[in-house]
């Protein structure tokens, strides 16, 4: 495969993977550019792996987890505010605003946490993946999860009249 | 708050993807600014790995008498060295610091007076020398019994063996460990080299097929660590050495650092750093550079000192009969003479 066939076939996906993991399209953008220009630099590296999407998932889940040791956060942080431009805002209805609420609990999880919900609940992979993903244990990521659905359980239970 | 609200979520922010296209573009536009700029560096680095190949030196090695050096060191701003260079590289098998090293392989880089082409002559580490103060024994141990604190001193010692055996003098010298042969060959992203047989490791059991191939850092290293599988023990070992020095300088000339000595000497300023380069005394370096531009082709001529079959102990001695002739013609500087007469002797290296 090269990284055009690649960069066809997945770059779409990548870029959904990074909306729910940052939350936010331009956090989402600089996250998956940072990303697939190193996979372009080192394409031949990531084309030995067994499973290059995985590989390249993997890199940009770490580069998402360890915020602090990348830059795209120090940029990103620069922009200020996030936009808000949620096709359902402008939805006033009741509920809606209470399933939106969801979304900024999550973005107040330790991304760690925030990355296991969103690879088991969205990209719907089994623990072992996800651990594999992750680079940790299964138990690991069954805690991750468990401890994020008790956060987000919690915040719901105080939101609720 | 079910786990099926947490993917209604998921799915309700789907349309806040940017499209993919904008995006595309702009990795390309960065990932070519990378290039451009990993490029440079790399011809940095291929101008360093020249210099430590042709002629200059990685590590310059403090103890070596100014007086054996004249034609790199001394006479600084004269201009470019004129007559023969020989550049002592010792591989070393072992990290600095750790106990009685061992020479792995010698090499050294010869560049005539008439600036033809470099010649790559490697002397068995088996060989049967008397090391000055030491009695006889094999040239690798020559390294570790001058070795003290630090490198300078078996490299000292291994000079001083040389130096007595081949009558030739050594200008400059560099000690060249496997950690810096790795990074020095991902830093130029591979190396091709060409074996006439195939290898097989017999630390990492990788097989190096016969023909030409690229191979990064580690596998280069791999290949150079390779010896009791091979024919004739440590002297193809010797020549996959030569190879691979071959190929590094190919890469080099590739990149075109060849012809332009004030880029070479740019780069070199900004490649060095990165390498952690210790120069006792930088300001020959210049001088040193321009011999470069001046070879006719950077191919090089792979040799080896003519020997014998090992003995009981794993020695090998001098071929008597064409060693005196082959050392004669490397001190009048006639070795192209040489090797037209003795074609079968060059290693071939591509």
């Amino acid at each position: 495969m090269t990284y055009e066939e690649f960069a066809d076939a997945r770059l779409a996906a990548l870029l959904r993977y990074a909306v729910m993991l940052t939350g936010d399209p331009h956090q989402a953008q600089d996250l998956v550019q940072d990303t697939m220009v190193r996979v372009q630099l080192n394409w031949r590296r990531v084309a030995r792996a067994d499973s290059p999407e995985r590989y390249v998932r993997r890199m940009l889940t770490n580069q998402f987890v360890d915020w602090r040791r990348g830059s795209w956060v120090r940029r990103v942080l620069l922009r200020g505010e996030p936009d808000e431009t949620l096709p359902s805002r402008s939805d006033h209805a009741q509920h809606t605003v209470d399933r939106d609420q969801v979304w900024s609990w999550l973005a107040r999880l330790p991304r760690r946490q925030r990355a296991t919900l969103v690879l088991r609940y969205y990209e719907d992979l089994p623990d072992a993946e996800i651990a594999e993903i992750l680079g940790c244990a299964v138990g690991t990521v069954r805690s991750c999860i468990s401890r994020a659905l008790t956060t987000l359980r919690t915040e719901y239970a105080e939101a609720r009249p | 708050m079910t786990e099926d609200d947490l993917r209604a979520a998921f799915a309700r922010h789907e349309p806040l993807t940017p499209p993919a296209g904008p995006v595309r573009a702009a990795i390309d536009r960065l990932a070519a600014r990378r290039r451009r700029r990993r490029q440079r560096l790399r011809i940095g680095a291929a101008a360093f790995a020249l210099v430590g190949v042709l002629g200059v030196v990685p590590q310059f090695l403090p103890g070596t008498p100014t007086r054996e050096t004249p034609t790199v060191m001394g006479d600084r701003g004269a201009g470019t060295p004129t007559g023969a260079l020989n550049v002592l590289l010792v591989g070393l098998d072992s990290a600095a610091g750790s106990r009685a090293p061992m020479a792995d392989s010698l090499l050294i880089v010869h560049v005539p007076a008439d600036r033809s082409r470099p010649y790559l002559i490697s002397l068995p580490r088996d060989l049967a020398v008397p090391i000055p103060g030491h009695g006889t024994d094999k040239l690798n141990t020559a390294f570790a019994r001058g070795a003290g604190p630090g490198l300078a001193a078996g490299y000292d010692l291994t000079r001083r063996t040389v130096t007595d055996l081949t009558g030739v003098r050594v200008d400059a010298g560099a000690v060249l460990t496997y950690p810096v042969l790795r990074e020095l060959t991902d830093a130029m992203d591979g190396v091709r080299v060409c074996l006439p047989e195939q290898v097989r490791s017999s630390h990492t059991r990788r097989v190096f097929p016969a023909g030409c191939q690229w191979l990064d850092g580690a596998a280069s290293v791999d290949l150079l660590r390779q010896r009791r599988d091979l024919p004739e023990d440590g002297r193809e070992r010797d020549r996959d050495a030569q190879r691979y020095a071959a190929g590094l300088v190919r890469r080099a000339g590739e990149q075109g650092v060849l012809t332009n000595p004030v880029r070479l000497s740019r780069l070199l300023d900004l490649v060095g750093p990165n390498l952690t380069v210790s120069w006792t005394d930088g300001r020959g370096l210049p001088d040193l550079l321009r011999v470069v531009p001046d070879l006719r082709t950077t191919e090089p001529v792979g040799l080896g000192l003519p020997v014998g079959a090992a003995d009981g102990q794993g020695r090998v001695l001098m071929d008597t009969r064409a060693a005196p002739g082959f050392l004669a013609a490397w001190r009048a500087d006639r070795l192209a003479e040489w090797v037209a007469a003795e074609p079968g002797r060059v290693t071939r290296l591509r």
